[in-house]
């Protein structure tokens, strides 16, 4: 999510500055005039003499009554926007508690479903996993984060292999131990894990 | 051919030809692989920097605006910005220099836009639709040299993976170059296999004695 809306702005804002740079280049070099063709009337830089904000264009609209509203409206909302975006990069979604569904609780609905529902603490199921991924003989140091939802969470692991690690089965052996046990335990029906894998730096040694 | 220079390269088949055949005692067979695709940067640090400069720009202007209305002077940046600004022609040097760096601006956010990024990362393959892994080429390239390092008569090696090549130097300082050569692409390829990449990387293998003193 947060991914496509950065993509997105990013994106667009680069967009208006490849507009706004290509336009004054156009206009500087005067090329509409060279290459014989014709900006539209409202456009600001069609020759090269032409001023980059003149005073006129500045103060167009600044006697009609909408004009300061809307600048207002218009820079308060920039300045609102740019500072939920800007935290929303600083913040990470981590997820508290998950739900774990009793058996009992399949077909039911209203209070009794909720009652034989119960919370686990996502730290705990966090530190167990991570805790289960470091057993494997290939993994130094293991971390696993919840995100998402409580009732559909996700994990989001990194691994640091040691020397002489086989990253593939080790990826067999996580996805079938660790990740299943903590899917089964938590009375899950899928948990979506995206797994990253570091290595240490270590020396090159010989094994005998 | 030099007898102190050996040279091989080799590529691999693609992924479920005869190799994929003989390692699916490792891996379920059960389950098909599935390609796992890149993985994309949520592209946090340019979108921070932008969100910041904008906020930065944005508050100050409105802060501004604000005081002339409550009338007050306007700060003296904005009106020597706006005679600088109505003053410079288009064809000036300065706006022409930047003019151009706005548009490569433009040109490089737009790239960050629209490719996956995070290069370092190599996609391994997806046994399981729920499970994505991805495996850093510093990660992959200490894993390969530990192998290489295994061969009898490998001195020293240096293993460099790129996103779709593996290229290894060594200095054998025994045994003849040949041999060492065709042991140190055994033990590459079996272990470039083990990484359980998605799309199999080529291999390139240099040999060489070490440099007499």
């Amino acid at each position: 999510m947060l991914r496509i809306v950065n993509r997105v702005v990013v994106g667009v804002i680069g967009l208006v500055l490849l507009v706004l740079g290509l336009g004054a280049l156009v206009g500087g070099f005067d090329l509409p005039y060279r290459w014989g063709f014709s900006m539209p009337s409202w456009w600001p830089w069609r020759v090269g003499g032409d001023a980059v904000l003149s005073e006129q264009d500045r103060t167009r609209w600044t006697g009609e009554g909408w004009w300061w509203p809307v600048v207002f409206a218009v820079l308060a909302l920039l300045v609102v926007l740019s500072l939920w975006w800007l935290l929303a990069q600083l913040r990470q979604h981590r997820l508290k508690e998950v739900l774990v569904e009793t058996p009992g609780a399949e077909g039911e609905t209203g209070p009794a479903a909720e009652r034989s529902a119960a919370l686990l603490r996502g730290r705990a199921l966090e530190r167990v996993l991570a805790a289960d991924a470091e057993e494997l003989p290939g993994v130094d140091r293991a971390r696993a984060v919840l995100l998402g939802k409580r009732r559909r969470p996700r994990v989001r692991v990194g691994l640091t292999l040691a020397a002489h690690a086989e990253p593939g089965p080790e990826m067999v052996r996580l996805r079938t131990g660790a990740l299943t046990r903590a899917r089964t335990s938590a009375g899950l029906e899928e948990l979506p894990a995206e797994v990253r894998l570091r290595s240490s730096k270590h020396r090159a040694e010989r094994v005998s | 051919m030099s007898d102190e220079h050996v040279t091989l390269e080799k590529a691999y088949p693609p992924a479920g030809g005869l190799e994929q055949s003989a390692s699916s005692a490792v891996y379920d067979p059960e389950a098909p692989a599935r390609r796992g695709g890149r993985f994309w940067s949520a592209r946090r640090v340019p979108a921070a920097v932008l969100a910041l400069l904008v906020l930065a720009a944005s508050g100050l202007l409105l802060y501004d605006v604000a005081a002339v209305h409550a009338r007050q002077q306007a700060m003296s940046w904005r009106r020597s910005l706006a005679e600088e600004l109505a003053s410079s022609r288009v064809d000036s040097v300065p706006v022409l220099a930047g003019a151009s760096f706005a548009a490569l601006l433009g040109v490089v956010l737009i790239v960050m836009a629209l490719t996956p990024g995070l290069r370092t990362v190599l996609s391994m393959r997806r046994e399981s639709p729920e499970v994505r892994a991805g495996l850093e080429r510093s990660a992959a390239e200490l894993v390969l040299r530990d192998r290489a390092m295994d061969v009898s008569g490998v001195q020293s090696v240096r293993v460099l993976v790129g996103r779709g090549k593996v290229r290894a130097r060594a200095e054998a300082h025994f045994r003849d170059l040949d041999l060492v050569r065709a042991d140190v692409d055994a033990a590459l390829d079996e272990g470039i296999r083990q990484l359980g990449l998605d799309r199999p990387l080529s291999l390139s293998v240099h040999v060489r004695r070490p440099a007499k003193r």
